[in-house]
């Protein structure tokens, strides 16, 4: 085993090598990072045969029609280059650049970590699917009684909330709709579920047949939850790419985990308060909700990488 | 769902299976089938209504009559050749011809033909955005052009009416997202009608500041956004002030004020230039 | 969760309704599918759109179930249950996409949620399944109207509150409690009903018998 691990790892470096010593010879784009307010940063693999104005191009992603006027082009050392634009550069908008001499093109946008890192708390706090979306509210209440059940329903959830989103989403971008399938949508998402949450359910009692007595349970109620039939229907309507996808899917799970956590906290404690007979049972639970919702809006302000 | 107690299930005998197997096959089937038809049924209607929402949301937009005429400029990205392509047909139209004009980036014409409505465009090119002009007795009455800029997260996608000499007449943000806490802030009217009655340049030079906006500015913009009767009137006074002065953003929602901003400056300002050319190619469409 | 199951003689047309709106009301008493209960209740027009979609998908799918019953194998019935409601969740979709676009616009992707109601499919696996067709019909429209009205009365409580209007009708000034349009408002109000609701039931029917049915939660 080890002796062909050491070979792959040979293979792999060897290539990394050969690749990396032909690619040396280019120059390449490291990085371009726009500055407010109106400044460009790129740096270099090599420096660059041509630094005048007309060999730079920027145009907005959407207009490629309409450069945008370079007013200055400034060389800082190490393969940097600084350019000064006529107009206002904003860091979260889609550029893009094109070299003339060598014939480059790179898109300048933010950084995608930085982008699903804000998708993923955007679902988890500030659009929190419990408390902000009202949406899975039928589990909700009834999982949320002890601490124990809530925790596992949470954690089993997002799991299978992670792979129904992505088989849901690949279906839909690859299957649907080329073929113009989109009504089919909802037909198929809820068969994704159902039979994600069937193959869990037979591949947990097969291997651990302990665990699956604990938590099988949950996973068949998940099926009538409606997070998991919203984030690939939101996915699909907002034409996600598959890092926004799953970026999506974690930030849901996690937020319901964390909606279900704090709120069977809460529930515990409720149990030896004296609640008005109307009130007993769901009335205060949606109450307490309430409250939580409450604390949510906090969040509306969140933001994080400006 | 109705939970039984978890029995241990029977072996299937084979007819069995095969039973179950063709209940199955026959619901999907018979389901399949059922949407096909509601799909072909309602999906003609269903592009109807999005076009009468567009219509009317346009002459409201630019306050038009019934008389004017809407073309719509539809405009495509050609990737491997760099050309743009604009199909210029009214709004809605089904048949009769669509002019078609083509440009390089580098504004030099490459093409221009008349081709049927019906002809679908090429599979690779990539729509870039649409345009309405509005026409009354053979000259343009106003333009809504379509525009899309980036706030944090998703992108918002904006309408931008203009009259004919590019001043801003109204502006709406078209929410992409089931968003209802920050993004939605932006669409709040009395943010909307800032850009209202700007000038082209003064739109291009706007900036947008984080100071809280004067209450009397703010009452002129609610009731100018509610069509009170002295709306026009206290806008139009207050306009004058407030001209040289930077947009107000909405309070927590900065950046997707900067965004609306620049998204607003970028439409004006990419159809002014398209329009600077497009424009004497169209002229009998109009 | 309903536990009645209902194998002996169907009750009668009006036994059913008023049981699908009072004694057994999906959301104030059953306490299923309370997603939509607060998101789309934000005003009166979105609860009503809301309710009537479920109102359609609830009759369309018992009668489909029941006319259909013996061709619905035991062991595959809640996957076949499932596609008929997703097929005609999907066509009330479509169609109200056509016909109502303003109003379904703010309540889209709800719509598309009523596929995975618990309510609908309860019925389904509970009365539609073993009874024949006309009692099904009327059980699928006291549960649909029970719904529905629940929507109705959470909007209006939610709308008049909130936003001082009835049905987009202005009736207030201002916005006298701005609280209840929003999330944690939703939250609030339906405590209140249910407790209301539940009140009522007391009263109604004695200590007894209103102890053993008060709406407690599922017994997870």
């Amino acid at each position: 085993m080890s002796r062909a691990r050491a070979l792959l790892t040979a293979v792999l470096a060897a290539l990394l090598l050969v690749t990396g010593l032909a690619r040396g010879a280019e120059v390449r784009v490291l990085s371009a990072r726009v500055v407010a307010p109106s400044e460009l940063r790129l740096r270099f693999s090599a420096p660059l045969p041509r630094a005048d104005a007309e060999n730079f191009r920027l145009t907005h992603a959407e207009a490629p029609d309409i450069p945008i006027p370079v007013s200055r082009v400034r060389l800082t050392g190490g393969n940097r280059v600084v350019l000064t634009f006529g107009q206002r550069l904003m860091p979260a908008e889609h550029y893009r650049l094109e070299l003339a001499d060598p014939p480059l093109a790179r898109d300048v946008r933010p950084a995608a970590w930085a982008l699903l890192l804000s998708v993923m708390i955007a679902a988890a706090f500030i659009n929190n699917f419990v408390f902000t979306r009202y949406l899975g509210l039928c589990i909700f209440f009834g999982v949320s009684k002890k601490r124990d059940t809530a925790i596992g329903m949470g954690i089993t959830f997002t799991l299978v909330m992670i792979f129904t989103a992505m088989v849901s989403w690949a279906l839909d971008t690859y299957v649907l709709r080329p073929l113009q399938l989109g009504f089919f949508q909802i037909i198929v998402f809820i068969g994704v579920v159902a039979a994600v949450v069937q193959f869990l359910d037979t591949m947990l009692r097969k291997t651990h047949p302990v665990l699956h007595r604990k938590w099988g349970i949950y996973l068949m109620l998940i099926t009538t939850n409606c997070i998991i039939l919203a984030v690939p229907l939101l996915n699909a309507q907002t034409s996600n790419g598959p890092l926004d996808a799953l970026a999506l899917a974690i930030g849901s799970g996690a937020g319901f985990a964390l909606a279900l956590f704090l709120m069977s906290c809460a529930r515990e404690r409720l149990e030896y308060a004296r609640v008005p007979q109307p009130f007993q049972g769901l009335p205060i639970a949606f109450a307490l909700a309430g409250l939580f919702a409450l604390a949510f809006m906090g969040f509306s302000g969140l933001d994080f990488f400006r | 769902m109705n939970l039984h107690v978890i029995q241990p299930k029977p072996k299937l005998s084979g007819r069995e299976i095969a039973r179950i197997v063709l209940s199955m096959s026959v619901a999907c089937l018979a389901g399949a089938a059922v949407l096909g038809l509601v799909y072909l049924g309602t999906e003609r209607y269903q592009r109807a209504s999005v076009e009468a929402t567009e219509r009317g949301a346009i002459r409201d937009m630019l306050g038009l009559g019934a008389t004017a005429r809407l073309l719509e400029v539809r405009q495509y990205l050609v990737p491997g050749a760099r050309q743009v392509v604009y199909r210029a047909a009214p709004l809605g139209a089904t048949a009769g011809t669509a002019h078609e004009v083509t440009f390089t980036f580098d504004g030099a014409l490459a093409g221009e033909r008349e081709v049927p409505v019906a002809v679908p465009v090429g599979k690779e090119w990539t729509p870039l955005g649409r345009m309405f002009v509005a026409t009354q007795a053979g000259r343009p009455a106003g333009f809504v052009v379509q525009g899309e800029t980036h706030g944090y997260k998703a992108p918002i996608r904006l309408f931008v009416a203009m009259e004919p000499d590019f001043e801003i007449v109204d502006m709406r943000i078209i929410e992409t997202t089931d968003d209802p806490g920050l993004g939605a802030e932006v669409a709040q009217p009395w943010f909307r009608e800032q850009y209202v009655g700007r000038s082209a340049e003064e739109i291009a030079r706007l900036d947008v500041t984080k100071d809280p906006m004067p209450e009397d500015w703010k009452q002129a913009l609610v009731a100018f956004a509610r069509r009170a009767p002295d709306g026009p009137a206290r806008h139009r006074e207050l306009l004058q002030r407030e001209r040289t002065r930077p947009i107000y953003a909405v309070t927590g929602a900065t950046i997707s004020s900067r965004a609306v901003t620049e998204g607003v400056r970028k439409t004006v300002d990419h159809f002014r230039r398209r329009w600077w050319l497009l424009a004497p190619h169209l002229e009998g469409s109009l | 969760m309903s536990t009645v199951l209902h194998p002996g003689p169907a009750p009668s047309a009006r036994q059913l309704i008023l049981n699908g709106i009072f004694a057994e009301n999906p959301v104030f008493r059953l306490a299923l599918s309370l997603c939509p209960a607060v998101a789309v209740t934000t005003t009166v027009l979105n609860g009503l759109l809301l309710g009537v979609a479920v109102l359609f998908v609830q009759v369309l799918s018992s009668l489909t179930v029941t006319l259909a019953k013996r061709l619905i194998h035991p062991r595959v019935r809640i996957p076949v249950y499932t596609i008929i409601i997703a097929v005609w969740v999907s066509a009330i979709d479509m169609s109200l996409a056509a016909f109502a676009p303003a109003l379904y616009a703010q309540v889209g992707l709800y719509v598309k949620l009523i596929v995975a109601f618990a309510i609908i499919i309860s019925r389904l696996e509970v009365f539609a399944s073993r009874q024949p067709l006309v009692p099904t019909f009327f059980d699928g429209l006291g549960m649909g109207l029970g719904f529905l009205l629940a929507l109705l009365m959470i909007g209006a409580f939610r709308e008049l509150l909130g936003s001082g209007s009835f049905a987009g009708i202005a009736l207030a000034p201002g916005k006298p409690l701005l609280f209840f349009a929003l999330p944690a408002g939703g939250f609030f109000s339906i405590a209140l009903l249910m407790a209301l609701f539940n009140w009522i039931e007391r009263r109604t029917r004695g200590g007894k018998a209103a102890r053993a049915k008060s709406a407690g939660g599922h017994g997870v």
